[in-house]
């Protein structure tokens, strides 16, 4: 116990290390942010992903192996002590007691047995006649109970995190996507943005299909928005993002060359030409030039479009400006427009099957925590005394003061 | 009705603070009558807060649970809660008069915020978020309660010196038994939020735990009360080590609630 304490607290000390250093960023951003040599630190003890290193992965260990342990030598003990709570108070050694009272005869023995919660008086048979009774049994594996839970919320979690499969796919509605290295294909059917009254945006919502890209005739469809993703495959669908995309036109001498979709923030290369690259850095639905800094949107309606691009030669910068409207753009015979701005859709998809693990875990651990705290086992039991009355005993160790109080008050009434 | 709620929070703020004077003054002139009638004061309190809880509910149209001035009047509500159940329950209103002033702190923080009632965003539209939130209140009102038992077990032996306060605080078995019996149910709750909130994470934002600062802190504080339960276990420790990391599981319930967000922002710097 005095380890698990401890690791306990150095599992909480980790956790706050990590929350307190920004986690995964370069050592060149640590190094601006705090100092050079304080950089070095947080990269030389992995604090820069805190979570996924070995010493964070390591303590973790030593508590699942901690936990299981208990648990594993723990277990036969419990069933011991259950057991002997369900049957008649032994001789020896006698069991501890946390309260007694004694009673005129066997019916009002009864009766403080009755008033305690005791439902089924058992008689033992043989010898000397004792009466006992328990309630509450299942609480003494609320600990064991919440552990194993742990345990299984912790598997669920890391097995997680080795396997899990994670991919994002964007594009605007009529697009069709690679689904990763999936094998399965999703095309964008639709893609709405619904509006609250003040222009607030209330909701995101995708329609997809999606189909093995070896059977296509198996397509299955789907609707995925904020807070209500989609199963299809095996996998999840969540509605993840959006932001803005278009069309990009480039002709060369005047004759069409690539019609395509671009969104904010991805690269064209030029058909036939491919070291000459465009670039859609941000689209501005509301342009706003702000002299001295960078332009703004004034809203999220499409009422003064501009392009921000920047279009690069065998790596090196060509330039970077702003395009209003469906202004061209001429590079030599080559010449480029943006037009039909409209939204992309951003769908992350994940296969995570231990996600149910981690989450019985989770149940489970809360179902131990309310057997450890809300079912106090208890027991009483009663054998007669050489004058005819009886003597009851009643045991809750979790109960203390609050069980002798409600043993006390419950053999008042017998008096009464 | 946001008006109507307007006013009710005032009123509240006032008995609050009226209760608290009375709950000193049952302390510094020893009449229990004074107690009594700071318990009346606070469950009327408690009626009218939740009655104001319910009319901005109404004219938000949905759950009040989403921003840091609903969060604030929810905790102080949730602290009044759960201390006036203990008091009730225990007939401990020194504990009443400890926690009083932490309600007032707490309405009194709810009331620098904005009150202003915005459209959610996407991410904030599910049920989920009602039982995350709702659970926290409860969990936060517990250990607020525990961390006032803790100060009242630390502060104890110099109280006693007093034949009425002698009469008032239970004895060290008792309470931290009371403290037992606060913590269990913060923990227990906070377990529940802890759950609610990651399911809600990962309808949201398809992953149900991102080490985001507030999940790592809310964590910490788990990890820290069940310190506390483990401590409490071995027996030769006097409760003052349980009390002790009690109060420390509450400074990290605040830093969770009020630190991340100034400190430490992520995905959950709305609430
Ligand atoms: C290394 C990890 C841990 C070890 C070795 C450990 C060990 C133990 C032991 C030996 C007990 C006493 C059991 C009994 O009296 O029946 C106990 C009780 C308990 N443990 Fe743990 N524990 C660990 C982590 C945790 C964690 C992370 C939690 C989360 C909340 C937890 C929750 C509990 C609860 C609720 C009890 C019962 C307390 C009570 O009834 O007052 N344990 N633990």
């Amino acid at each position: 116990m005095h380890f698990a304490i401890f690791l306990l607290i150095l599992l909480a000390a980790a956790c706050a290390a990590g929350s307190l250093v920004t986690q995964g960023q370069t050592y060149m951003w640590y190094a601006q942010r705090y100092s050079e040599r304080t950089a070095a630190l947080i990269i030389a003890l992995h604090l820069d992903d805190a979570f996924h290193s070995w010493w964070f992965i390591l303590i973790t260990a030593f508590l699942c192996l901690n936990l299981l342990l208990c648990n594993v030598l723990r277990a036969p003990q419990l069933i011991r002590r259950s057991r002997r709570w369900g049957g008649p108070p032994v001789p020896d050694p006698a069991p501890s007691y946390d309260a007694s009272a004694v009673c005129a005869s066997e019916e009002e023995a009864r009766g403080l047995l009755g008033r305690l919660g005791m439902r089924n008086i058992r008689e033992s048979g043989s010898g000397e006649k004792i009466l006992y009774a328990c309630k509450n049994r299942a609480g003494l594996w609320g600990a064991w109970v919440c552990h194993l839970g742990i345990l299984f919320l912790i598997a669920g979690y890391s097995l997680g995190q080795m396997n899990m499969q994670q991919y994002t796919v964007y594009g605007v509605p009529g697009e069709t996507r690679e689904i990763g290295d999936s094998g399965y294909m999703l095309h964008i059917d639709d893609f709405r943005t619904d509006y609250n009254e003040d222009g607030s945006v209330r909701q995101y919502t995708s329609d997809i299909t999606v189909w093995p890209g070896s059977d296509p005739e198996s397509a299955a469809s789907a609707t995925v928005s904020v807070n209500a993703p989609a199963g299809l495959f095996g996998m999840k669908y969540y509605q993840n993002s959006t932001g803005w995309a278009g069309s990009i036109h480039i002709l060369k001498d005047g004759a069409p060359l690539m019609d395509a979709v671009i969104c904010a923030g991805d690269m064209i290369r030029v058909p036939g030409k491919e070291d000459l690259v465009i670039i859609l850095n941000v689209f501005y639905p509301d342009y706003q030039a702000v002299p001295g800094s960078a332009p703004v949107t004034l809203s999220n309606e499409v009422r003064n479009p501009a392009w921000l691009y920047s279009a690069y030669y065998q790596e090196r910068l060509l330039g970077m400006n702003v395009l209003m409207g469906d202004e061209p753009l001429t590079i030599d015979e080559y010449t480029i427009t943006f037009t039909d701005p409209r939204n992309y859709t951003l769908i992350q998809v994940k296969r995570d099957p231990f996600t149910l693990l981690a989450l019985i875990g989770g149940v489970i651990a809360m179902a131990g925590l309310l057997l450890a705290f809300y079912v106090q086992p208890a027991r009483a039991w009663a054998s007669e005394t050489g004058d005819g009355s009886w003597q009851v005993f009643g045991n809750c160790p979790k109960g203390g003061a609050l069980f002798r109080k409600r043993f006390a008050a419950a053999a008042e009434k017998q008096t009464e | 009705m946001l008006r109507i709620e307007n006013t009710l929070f005032t009123i509240v703020m006032l008995i609050y603070f009226a209760a608290m004077i009375l709950y000193f003054l049952f302390i510094a002139v020893k009449r229990d009558r004074l107690a009594e009638i700071a318990v009346w004061l606070q469950a009327a309190g408690l009626i009218l807060h939740t009655a104001a809880l319910i009319c901005r509910g109404i004219g938000a149209g949905r759950l009040p649970l989403t921003n840091q001035y609903e969060f604030a009047t929810c905790f102080a509500w949730g602290l009044c809660l759960v201390s006036l159940l203990f008091v009730v329950r225990f007939r401990f209103p020194v504990l009443g008069a400890f926690a009083a002033p932490l309600i007032f702190l707490v309405i009194g923080y709810a009331a620098m915020q904005s009150r202003e009632v915005h459209e959610l965003m996407p991410s904030l539209r599910s049920n989920w978020l009602g039982f995350h939130v709702s659970t926290a209140i409860i969990a936060y009102g517990s250990f607020g309660v525990s961390f006032v038992l803790s100060v009242i077990f630390l502060l104890r032996d110099k109280m006693k010196a007093q034949g009425f306060m002698d009469r008032h605080i239970p004895d060290r078995e008792m309470l931290d038994l009371i403290s037992y019996r606060s913590v269990s149910l913060g923990l227990l709750f906070l377990t529940f939020t802890i759950l609610t909130g990651a399911i809600w994470a990962e309808r949201a934002w398809g992953s149900y735990w991102s080490w985001d600062p507030k999940e790592t802190w809310s964590l910490v504080t788990w990890i820290i009360y069940a310190v506390y339960l483990h401590l409490r276990i071995r027996r030769s420790w006097e409760g003052r080590s349980a009390a002790v990391f009690a109060a420390i599981g509450f400074i990290c319930v605040l830093f969770t609630y009020i630190g991340v967000n100034t400190f430490l922002p992520g995905i959950h710097s709305y609430v």
